[in-house]
C-alpha cells in the first residue's frame, strides 16, 4: 500500500485539517453573515414574545409547536378527541394533561381554554369526590378542598390563554361564573364579571349581573350608579339588553336607598 | 489559460435545463399531487375541527401542506439534482466546457427554486378555490354576514404564500450548501432535514438557552442563532395581521441568508473534487 508522508498535501493529516478548515470556515462565514442579518432585519419580537411565554409554560409543547406550523389546529383538533376519551373514562391526570397539550400546540381557539376550563372546575371535583367514596361518604369540608383546588386550576388556565391570546368576553365571564359558583367570591365574580362586560362585543347580562352582585354586596349605592350609567347605552329594542328589567332595578334601587323623587333617575325614553 | 466572463444567459441555460428534468421527475408530480390531494380533501377533516372557525383551519391546514410538503420538495429534490449531475459524470463535461462552478450552482439553484415557486403557487390558488367556495357555501347556508376574522382573507393568504417561497429559497440555499459539503445524496437529504428541524426550532432552543441562565449556554445559542435563520419568523397565519413592512424585512433576511449560503457553497465547491 502507497503511504503519504506525513505533511504532505495528500498525508491523513492534511486531510483532516482541510475538513476542519472548511467547516470553520463555512460556520464563520454563516455566524458572521447571520450576525449582521440579524442586527439588520430586527425579527418580529412579538412572535419571540409569544412562543417564549409559551416555553416558560411547558418548553417540550413548544417544540412541537415549532415543528407542526401549519397542522397545530388539525394536531390540536385530535389530541381534543384524545382528551374526550379520557374525559369518558374520567381519567384525572391524564385529561388535565390533554388539556396543557391542547392549549400548547394551538393557544389560539378560545374554545379549547374555555371548555379546558370547565372541565377543571366543574367536571373533575366530581370525579375525584367519587374516587374518594362519593358524595355521601366525603365530608363537606373536604369536598369543599376540592372544589377550591380543582376551581384554582381552572382559574389559571384562564390566566394563562389571557397572556398567550387577547382575552375575550367569554373568557372573563367563564372566570366570573367561576369564582361565584366554585370560590363564593363574590367580590372577584363581580369584578370579573365588569371585566367582561368592558371587551368589545362584552354581553349585556355581564353588565346587569356586575349591578346584582353590588347589590349582594351590600354596596347598593354603586350598584344603583352603575345601573343609572349603564342603562342610556343600552339599545330599546334589544331583548339581550333587556333595558326595562334594568330600569325596574334602578327602581328598586332607588326605594331602598330612599332616593327623593326630584333627584330619581329619569329614563328619557 | 484564458477565462470566460461570469454569464447570467449561461446560468440561465442550467436553470431551464434543471427546471425541464425536474418537471419529468415522478418525485416532483407525485408531491404536488399528493398535496393538492390533500388542500382539496381538507373538508373531510371539518368533522375533527372543535376549535378554530372552519374557513381558518381550512387556511391553516392548507398552510402547513405547503410547508410540509414544499420542504420535503426543496430538500430532496435538490439532492437528487445535484448528485444526480456527480453520478451520471455529466457535470464533469460540463465543466469541462467553460463554465464557471458558481454557474452551474447557481443555475441548479435557480432551477430548484423555480419549482418551488410554481409548487407553491399552485397549492395556494388550489387552496384559494377552496376557501373561496366553502364561504360561499357558508354564506348560502345563512351565514349571508360572517363574523369578522372568520372570512377569509385572500391577500394574507398569497402573503403566506410568499413568506413560503422565501423560506423555501432559503432552504434550498441551504441544501446547496450541505450538497457541495456531502459526498452522498442520503447523507445530504439527512442533514438537511435535520437543518430544517433546526431553523424551525430555532426559536425554542434560545428560550431553553436562556433560561438554562448559563453564559456559555446563552453563547452557544447567540451561535446557533447567526448561523441558521429563524423559519418561525416566516410563519403567517392565512388570514393573521401582516404588514408591508414586516413583509419586506423579512424577505431582506431571507435573501440575506440565502446568498451567504449560496457564497458559501460556491466556495466549498470549488474546492471540492469531482
Amino acid at each position: 500500500m502507497r503511504r503519504w508522508p506525513l505533511g504532505s498535501r495528500f498525508g491523513c493529516f492534511a486531510i483532516v485539517k482541510s475538513r476542519w478548515r472548511l467547516f470553520a470556515t463555512v460556520v464563520a462565514g454563516l455566524a458572521l453573515g447571520g450576525a449582521i442579518l440579524t442586527g439588520l432585519v430586527v425579527p418580529q419580537q412579538t412572535n419571540r414574545e409569544e412562543s417564549g411565554a409559551r416555553l416558560r409554560e411547558s418548553p417540550g409543547a413548544g417544540a412541537l409547536f415549532g415543528w407542526l406550523g401549519g397542522f397545530r389546529a388539525l394536531a390540536a383538533d385530535l389530541l381534543w378527541l384524545r382528551m374526550y376519551a379520557g374525559w369518558e373514562r374520567r381519567d384525572l391526570p391524564g385529561t388535565q394533561t390533554l388539556i396543557r397539550a391542547v392549549v400548547a400546540v394551538d393557544p389560539r381557539p378560545a374554545y379549547f381554554w374555555i371548555n379546558g376550563a370547565r372541565i377543571l372546575a366543574y367536571d373533575q371535583p366530581v370525579w375525584r369526590i367519587e374516587a374518594e367514596g362519593g358524595f355521601e361518604a366525603v365530608p363537606t369540608e373536604r369536598r369543599r378542598v376540592i372544589e377550591v383546588e380543582q376551581a384554582r386550576l381552572a382559574l389559571r388556565l384562564l390566566e394563562e390563554a389571557r397572556g398567550l391570546r387577547a382575552s375575550t368576553a367569554a373568557m372573563w365571564t367563564e372566570q366570573a361564573n367561576i369564582e361565584l359558583n366554585k370560590l363564593g367570591d363574590i367580590a372577584a365574580a363581580a369584578a370579573s364579571f365588569r371585566r367582561a362586560w368592558e371587551q368589545p362585543a362584552g354581553p349585556y347580562y355581564a353588565a346587569r349581573i356586575y349591578g346584582e352582585l353590588l347589590r349582594r354586596l351590600d354596596r347598593h349605592r354603586e350598584a344603583y350608579e352603575w345601573l343609572c350609567s349603564l342603562y342610556p347605552k343600552l339599545p330599546p329594542d334589544d331583548e339581550a339588553a333587556d333595558a326595562p328589567l334594568v330600569l325596574a332595578r334602578i327602581r328598586e334601587l332607588e326605594r331602598m336607598l330612599a332616593v327623593p323623587p326630584a333627584a330619581a333617575f329619569r329614563s328619557g325614553r | 489559460m484564458t477565462t470566460v466572463p461570469f454569464s447570467l444567459t449561461r446560468v440561465g441555460l442550467i436553470a431551464a435545463v434543471t427546471l425541464r428534468e425536474a418537471v419529468r421527475q415522478k418525485l416532483v408530480a407525485g408531491l404536488a399531487l399528493i398535496a393538492c390531494g390533500f388542500v382539496l380533501g381538507v373538508r373531510a377533516l371539518r368533522d375533527f375541527n372543535f376549535g378554530a372557525p372552519e374557513l381558518k383551519f381550512i387556511a391553516d391546514f392548507g398552510d402547513g401542506v405547503i410547508a410540509g410538503f414544499g420542504a420535503v420538495l426543496t430538500i430532496v429534490l435538490l439532492a437528487q439534482l445535484f448528485f444526480g449531475e456527480l453520478e451520471s459524470r455529466t457535470a464533469l463535461t460540463l465543466l469541462a466546457k467553460p463554465v464557471w462552478r458558481s454557474e452551474f450552482l447557481l443555475g441548479k439553484f435557480c432551477g430548484v427554486v423555480a419549482v418551488v415557486v410554481v409548487f407553491c403557487v399552485l397549492l395556494t390558488a388550489t387552496l384559494s378555490v377552496v376557501l373561496w367556495q366553502r364561504e360561499s357555501a357558508l354564506r348560502v347556508e345563512g351565514f349571508a354576514t360572517l363574523p369578522a376574522g372568520v372570512g377569509f382573507d385572500p391577500g394574507a393568504l398569497w402573503v403566506a404564500a410568499w413568506l413560503h417561497i422565501v423560506r423555501l429559497t432559503v432552504l434550498a440555499a441551504g441544501m446547496m450548501l450541505v450538497a457541495c459539503i456531502a459526498q452522498t445524496q442520503l447523507y445530504a437529504i439527512i442533514v438537511g432535514f435535520s437543518g430544517f428541524v433546526v431553523c424551525h426550532l430555532q426559536h425554542v432552543a434560545q428560550g431553553v438557552y436562556s433560561r438554562a441562565g448559563s453564559s456559555a449556554m446563552a453563547w452557544v445559542a447567540t451561535l446557533i442563532g447567526w448561523m441558521f435563520p429563524d423559519f418561525h419568523l416566516f410563519t403567517l397565519e392565512a388570514g393573521g395581521a401582516w404588514t408591508f413592512e414586516g413583509v419586506a424585512r423579512l424577505t431582506v433576511y431571507g435573501a440575506g441568508y440565502a446568498a451567504l449560503a449560496l457564497g458559501l457553497a460556491v466556495w466549498v465547491f470549488r474546492h471540492r473534487e469531482i
